[in-house]
């Protein structure tokens, strides 16, 4: 491999997005790929790939600074625990900085709006702030510190906020898959809010202008498919491709999760768990409880039938019946592309496109062709 | 049994056939040694472990605590030659031709992990080096000592199936396998992908199972590096029966994991793994028979076949004959694997390529004369 070609640092490159980017950049040619990778399991992807790896753990300082020498951009889009998504991150800026990459891309979400992003979120101007969402806190906590590193350090980065990326390997395309077959998804309401998808390719796209276009420095971008795809033709088009029929709901008919209060829920589940069978098996190991259980049991034989009934009843709760006709929905509220059916907003990649020059080359039907070919070929169609 | 002290143990002649154990070194620490070697080799009352040696000391200190193994350990493997009678060898595929001839030709046997070596010509060192050494060389196909790789066999060649039509035989798993060296990412160090690595206990299997074995095509999706995905196409022969026989394997995405062989009377069923029983499905029946391979049931506790193949190689040893699948046995496999590359097309995978030239107006339209080179657009522009 050429020297003269500017090496870029590719953290999660065994990730689906990270596996694109990197078999993209070795056949383009432009940027040579560094791929970190933690395991080697799941590296068979890029392995195909005449591209140079370094194995290491993104919490290790030693390996990041290892790992980055030389290099003079990163692309990072390592997943993880807490751990990872913290201080992986801080050590991979921090040597960013020490080694004065000229770009940091940074992959964030638009999940860092929530479940229920405000109508103003259709640019990324509208300001995103701690709400119901754990990954889109996380994947906030993470903005914060890259915006930290550029303001403190004048480290040159970028931030990338994709919706959801379709495409071959993508876990949200195999999720759909796994819910639509299990028969767990549904089109709610019509299904006529934004869907907001990005295929793969596009997001690589904008991930390469990212590191070299002097206009994206301390920028955060969305970055979705040209065309607004409804819920109704993405889940119709999935489900068309799997040979399903699609269950359409009305809202109202969806299964609501009851509310919890955590300590009256506790006390009644407590029992339960304390008497089951599996927790049972192990503390009687300890000779003493076999032998109080055993005890225990023999006392609880010498009661009434009705009198055992009524324990059990107390422990177990009533039994949940229906009334005669009713079943219950199988389909969840709280399901995330079943809540994410509830959203508005078009998140728009116009400023990508005015600064960084994206354009989004693969259309959307473009996008699912290639998707259901890379299915037929993984014998999930 | 733990590590012995080498000083207490004197060194034996390679014709011990009174010892009672055979003084056993393992070189390489890494997945192979840790998740079954050495519990075999520990169990096992015909060996004494006098060695073990990695060149990572840290893993090597870390597979001697985690076995209780004292002293003993080395990071050469030539520390090793006086307190060893024989070596398993579990080193990545490139390390078997040279430290196998080395230890070969001093008189050590050698059981070698799969596969024997990288090439047809580094087998036949390796053999020839066994030989000149008057050592035993068997080769680490543990399957073949699965009863119902036995059990197919004769199912086959006493014509249960009746005239043979073809077989298809799939194995794929996203992830699995995570070699601690790492040496599964670049042809260099592991000889091939997925063929190799895990490909090859079936085509050991399948030169054992069928005659005249001819290849006629194979495809994979190697770039530069080594293959995630191949699929190979055969001829082959049982008796004067001739039928085709196709091999598919995956890295990125599961598969069936089992061996179907038709034939007129129906399907022998085999499952990856499995290690007791084939399944049979008649023709124009709908029921399917388990068949063990012996008239017991199998046990609670499944036979460790690592063990078993260690055993197999003392016996070789102590007894003078020949191991289950000794260096030309086991150099089979790695000349079809070797055919395999020589005539590997390129599987079809639009989804790679088709893109590509939409996404090269991503790309700067120079590069910097350096590494080290800002990639700002004013400088690449």
């Amino acid at each position: 491999m050429s020297t003269s070609i500017p090496l870029v640092l590719i953290t999660g490159a065994t990730g689906f997005i990270g596996s694109r980017l990197c078999e993209v950049m070795s056949f383009l040619g432009g940027f040579q790929p560094r791929a970190f990778i933690h395991s080697t399991a799941s590296a068979a992807r890029i392995a195909r790939l005449p591209l140079e790896f370094v194995t290491g753990d993104l919490c290790d300082r030693a390996s990041v600074e290892k790992a980055i020498q030389g290099c003079s951009a990163v692309v990072h889009l390592a997943r993880g625990d807490k751990q990872v998504m913290r201080n992986g991150l801080e050590n991979v800026l921090r040597a960013a900085a020490k080694h004065h990459v000229s770009r940091f891309v940074h992959v964030s979400s638009v999940a860092v709006y929530g479940n229920s992003p405000p109508p103003g979120s259709v640019s990324e101007s509208a300001p995103a702030k701690r709400t119901d969402n754990a990954y889109g806190n996380e994947k906030l906590e993470q903005e914060l510190l890259v915006l930290r590193y550029s303001r403190t350090c004048s480290l040159p980065t970028v931030i990338l906020r994709p919706p959801n990326v379709y495409g071959p390997y993508s876990p949200f395309t195999l999720g759909l898959v796994g819910k639509l077959r299990s028969g767990k998804l549904a089109l709610v309401d019509g299904g006529q809010n934004p869907c907001n998808l990005v295929y793969v390719d596009n997001l690589v796209q904008a991930l390469l202008l990212s590191i070299w276009k002097k206009d994206a420095v301390s920028e955060i971008f969305f970055v979705t498919d040209a065309e607004t795809i409804t819920w109704e033709r993405s889940l119709q088009d999935m489900a068309h491709a799997l040979g399903l029929s699609l269950p359409r709901v009305e809202r109202q008919e969806l299964a609501q999760e009851p509310k919890k209060h955590v300590l009256r829920e506790s006390l009644r589940v407590l029992p339960r768990v304390l008497l089951s069978g599996e927790l049972r098996s192990v503390v009687r190991q300890v000779p003493l409880i076999h032998s109080m259980e055993n005890s225990l049991y023999r006392a609880f034989q010498a009661l009434s039938p009705e009198t055992q009934e009524g324990i059990r009843l107390r422990i177990n709760g009533p039994p949940r019946l229906h009334q005669k006709g009713e079943t219950p929905s199988r389909f969840d509220a709280a399901d995330n592309v079943i809540a994410a059916q509830n959203r508005r907003v078009a998140h728009s990649s116009a400023k990508a496109r005015r600064l960084l020059g994206y354009t989004a080359p693969i259309s959307y039907q473009q996008g699912m062709c290639l998707t259901e070919a890379w299915m037929r070929s993984a014998r999930i169609l | 049994m733990s590590v012995q002290d080498p000083a207490s143990t004197p060194k034996q002649t390679n014709s011990a056939a009174t010892s009672p154990a055979l003084r056993l070194g393992i070189i390489g620490c890494g997945a192979i040694t840790n998740g079954a070697h050495l519990p075999a080799a520990l169990s096992s009352p015909h060996i004494q472990l006098t060695a073990l040696s990695d060149t990572d000391e840290a893993r090597l200190r870390s597979t001697q605590l985690r076995f209780g193994l004292g002293s003993a350990g080395c990071a050469d493997y030539r520390d090793t030659f006086e307190r060893i009678d024989a070596a398993i060898l579990a080193l990545p595929n490139h390390l078997h031709a040279p430290i196998g001839c080395d230890l070969l030709s001093r008189g050590i046997h050698v059981l070698c992990e799969k596969p024997l070596a990288m090439s047809t010509k580094e087998c036949e060192q390796l053999c020839r080096a066994a030989q000149d050494g008057g050592s035993i060389l068997a080769v680490g196909y543990v399957t073949r000592f699965f009863p119902s790789t036995v059990l197919t066999k004769r199912l086959l060649a006493t014509g249960f199936l009746g005239s043979l039509k073809s077989f298809d035989y799939e194995f794929g798993a996203a992830g699995g396998w995570a070699p601690l060296s790492g040496y599964n990412l670049a042809r260099a160090t592991s000889g091939g992908g997925v063929l190799v690595v895990s490909g090859s206990h079936f085509i050991d299997r399948m030169l054992y199972l069928f005659e005249d074995v001819q290849l006629r095509k194979f495809a994979d999706d190697s770039h530069g590096g080594v293959e995630a995905n191949c699929l190979a196409e055969v001829s082959c022969s049982l008796g004067d029966m001739r039928f085709p026989g196709r091999i598919t394997l995956s890295k990125t995405h599961p598969l069936a994991n089992r061996l179907r062989v038709t034939g007129e009377k129906g399907v022998l069923e085999i499952r990856e793994g499995e290690s007791s029983y084939v399944t049979f499905l008649p023709s124009l029946e709908e029921t399917r028979h388990q068949i063990t391979a012996s008239a017991e049931s199998a046990g609670p506790v499944e036979e460790d076949y690592f063990k078993v193949q260690l055993e197999d190689f003392v016996r070789a040893i102590f007894g003078g004959g020949r191991p289950k699948i000794d260096g030309r046995e086991g150099s089979n496999s790695v000349v079809f694997m070797d055919q395999c590359y020589e005539i590997a097309t390129r599987l079809d995978e639009p989804w790679v390529f088709s893109p590509l030239d939409r996404l090269r107006t991503a790309m700067p339209s120079e590069t910097p004369a350096s590494s080290s080179s800002q990639l700002t657009e004013a400088e690449v522009g």
